[in-house]
């Protein structure tokens, strides 16, 4: 199985790896030019030391009379000073007359073939192996009083001898190396720790996967979701919330703009005094983009302390609204229901209570007059009223108010078998839906009334006459005169409402059935307080709208 | 009652202690004979297939749905079939959406078998008057399925008019003949609610004692007035 190195060990390999192939390429040009350098600077040495000692004086007339002895005798002290491997003396025909380390080649020929141009009065240096092994040599000429060649000197270095001071240098530079590798190690360890620590100890893989999660789960956000940096320039926005905020730019587009000409929001959106008030925003109703939306923001911060923009986060305020009244209508459904398994369990109790104690009559009684109520509702509607529509909106509009805690009371003349021909039977349910809604509404506004909401309808005479009379809270006499006018609405639009379009058309559209249908209708203030709405329609064929001039 | 066969009678209901007297009470009192008893929807679908009675009794809690679906069903429609819609006290809901179907009768439970008997009473009424009516016309067929509303005695408008109210209401208009009254002023001289006023007015003026004047020219709405009918 192939094994995948951490991140961090990878970059530090890497970067030692490089470190000492580079050290080593150094090390090697270095040790090149050195040699070189050596080679040239013993080469001049060797050379000076022949020169010098080809113009000792005495030597020539020794090497002339190839006084062997006075040779030595005259060489012997310098060779004890000189650092080189060898001194050699020779004559013309390139016969030891004096060697410095093996004294028994005297009188043999020299070994290495280089003394043609000494020879002839020239210095040379090179290179060659000698009687004792490869050597860095130079070769003077002895000359005599008419400058005629009549010896030969040669100083050598062995290359045993370069060596050793090679190795000796390389010793020391290696030394010098690993003092360096050590610092290299340390600080490529320190370095890739801290990139490591910069990328939160993370694999560039895992950061990789990180960047395209983030990315999905911001796209997949139902809420919108932007961000700013320090400059309020957007660096971040995913698409729901150019949905919501109808942006039709690409993205990258938009991406390092000021913000403030992408969202048009209100001035004190980024208001300092409030960002170092409460840098944490939550469920801030504003407008982004003419649209009433609910923002949460939360600060980017790098260090404590230390913003580095902001995180906005907003949902469509109408959203809210709709699910907050799901919400309350499930609450007081649930309510509903623990209301009934108690009410029910005591019926029961009683009952089996009765039943134990063989009270049947009681038993009897006790048991009609559970559904007695209800009963008889249902039957005074179903028979009062022959529509089976709007049979089932009274009856639907009944209980529905006694789910608010508010009593739907009929009056006991109330009859219905006749329908008016000019108005058709959902819009009467329209009508008297919309009017039994009001004054449901009102009464509930008016905390303090408990009183019911009473309907009133007869068909007896030539005219359908229904009347709903609530006593809540009444109508201002300044909005009277246009409550039948389309928008007008004494529903208050507070936050905890549906801010809904519907209110204020209800009436509007009542009253435009009613007088169609060639009736009318009247508003009276109810005693002590409430409303009384009476709609009059004439039924045809009578003789006219109820007018009786006699 | 003329001499004939029972009518056929399904009872839909899931709890069977409850079906059986159901079954026990129609049986004894009525030419009625229960031929299945469903405690599912899915039962009463095939019973009601089978027979294709003239009456079931509908519960509307049933373990696989509701009851008041089936009255709006097609099944039902297919053939003459009144339904007794059962339900509980809160569940009254609904019976709005029953009525909007048109059951033949709607009962709370706990069923009072006082109320039972009446509502059966009805129906045994209507077949026997659909038997004897040979010629139906559309009148006679409005009138039986408006059963319920015509059994509304014709007095029944009386309901909620004492006469001690009404002879008050009715002085104001005897003592001054000539006046047109509105509302507010009856009921300010009487001492009694607009509600409870107008109804009076209503029910006089549906005597033929007192008559309604429109009053025009005021701003806005024209004004009802009520004036004593010459004569009466």
């Amino acid at each position: 199985m192939k094994r995948r190195l951490p991140f961090q060990v990878k970059l530090f390999l890497s970067l030692v790896g490089f470190s000492c192939l580079l050290l080593a390429l150094l090390g090697a040009i270095l040790f090149h030019v050195l040699d070189r350098q050596l080679h040239r600077d013993l080469g001049q040495r060797a050379r000076v030391q022949a020169t010098q000692i080809a113009l000792m004086p005495g030597l020539a007339e020794k090497v002339a009379a190839r006084d062997v002895s006075g040779i030595a005798h005259l060489i012997q002290p310098l060779r004890n000073q000189s650092d080189a491997s060898y001194i050699v003396i020779g004559d013309v025909r390139e016969q030891h007359l004096y060697h410095s380390e093996s004294p028994e080649r005297l009188h043999l020929p020299m070994i290495g073939g280089d003394n043609a141009e000494v020879l002839q009065g020239k210095t040379i240096i090179s290179m060659r192996k000698g009687g004792i092994g490869v050597s860095l040599r130079s070769k003077a000429p002895i000359l005599d009083a008419n400058n005629q060649v009549i010896g030969i000197v040669s100083v050598g270095y062995l290359t045993s001898y370069i060596a050793n001071i090679n190795a000796r240098l390389l010793w020391q530079a290696g030394l010098y190396g690993l003092l360096l590798l050590i610092l290299l190690f340390i600080f490529s360890w320190m370095f890739t720790r801290n990139v490591k620590r910069q990328m939160f100890w993370l694999e560039p893989k895992e950061i990789a996967l990180l960047v395209l999660q983030q990315k999905a789960l911001l796209e997949a956000m139902y809420e919108g979701i932007f961000a700013v940096n320090a400059e309020k320039q957007l660096i971040l926005i995913n698409r729901a919330a150019r949905e919501l905020l109808d942006i039709r730019q690409p993205e990258n587009e938009l991406i390092g703009k000021p913000i403030e000409q992408i969202v048009q929001t209100p001035l004190t959106f980024f208001d300092p005094t409030s960002v170092v008030d409460n840098r944490s925003l939550h469920d801030q109703i504003t407008v982004l983009n003419q649209r009433e939306v609910i923002v949460n923001r939360v600060p980017i911060e790098v260090e404590p302390g230390a913003e580095r923009g902001w995180v906005f986060s907003f949902r469509d305020k109408n959203d809210i609204n709709t699910l907050s009244s799901q919400l309350s209508q499930v609450k007081r459904y649930a309510d509903n229901l623990r209301i009934m398994r108690h009410e029910q369990l005591n019926w029961t109790a009683t009952l089996a209570g009765l039943l134990q104690m063989q009270r049947y009559d009681d038993a009897m009684r006790y048991i009609q007059a559970q559904s007695e109520g209800a009963q008889a509702v249902l039957d005074f509607v179903s028979t009062r009223i022959t529509s089976p529509c709007l049979c089932g909106l009274l009856l639907g509009k009944f209980v529905s108010a006694r789910e608010k805690g508010i009593e739907l009371a009929f009056d006991p003349a109330c009859q219905l078998t006749r329908i008016p021909t000019g108005i058709s039977e959902t819009a009467l349910m329209s009508v008297i839906g919309n009017l039994l809604d009001n004054a449901v509404d009102a009464t509930l506004k008016a905390h303090n009334s408990a009183a019911p909401v009473e309907l009133y309808i007869s068909d007896r005479n030539q005219e359908l006459l229904i009347e709903v009379a609530d006593q809540g809270v009444g109508i201002e006499d300044a909005l009277k005169p246009h409550i039948f006018e389309q928008g007008v609405s004494s529903k208050p639009s507070d936050v905890h409402e549906m801010a809904g379009s519907d209110h204020g058309i209800g009436l509007y559209l009542a009253a435009g059935y009613i007088n169609q249908a060639g009736g009318s209708i009247e508003v009276t203030d109810n005693s002590p307080q409430g409303t009384i709405f009476s709609v009059f329609i004439p039924f045809p064929g009578s003789v006219s709208t109820g007018q009786h001039h006699e | 009652m003329s001499k004939s066969s029972a009518f056929d009678v399904v009872i839909v209901e899931d709890e069977p202690y409850l079906a059986s007297l159901h079954r026990d009470f129609i049986e004894q009192n009525f030419k009625l004979r229960v031929v299945g008893i469903a405690a599912t929807l899915e039962q009463a679908r095939a019973l009601l297939e089978l027979h294709q009675p003239p009456l079931v009794l509908l519960d509307n809690f049933l373990p696989d749905g509701q009851g008041v679906e089936l009255i709006d069903s097609p099944l039902l429609k297919s053939f003459d079939c009144s339904v007794i819609f059962i339900t509980a006290a809160s569940d009254m809901q609904t019976c709005s959406q029953a009525m909007r179907s048109g059951a033949f009768d709607y009962i709370i439970k706990p069923v009072s078998f006082h109320r039972l008997r009446s509502s059966l009473e009805r129906f045994m009424q209507l077949v026997e008057t659909k038997r004897h009516v040979k010629v139906v016309d559309q009148t006679a067929l409005d009138r039986l399925f408006n059963l319920p509303a015509i059994n509304i005695p014709s007095a029944s408008s009386t309901k909620g008019i004492e006469p001690n109210t009404l002879e008050r209401v009715q002085a104001v208009f005897t003592h001054k003949p000539d006046i047109s009254w509105s509302v507010e002023q009856v009921v300010q001289e009487v001492g009694i609610s607009k509600t409870t006023g107008r109804r009076y007015l209503e029910y006089c003026v549906e005597m033929g004692f007192i008559v309604v004047e429109m009053q025009y020219g005021n701003i806005g709405h024209p004004r009802r007035l009520y004036r004593k009918k010459i004569g009466a």
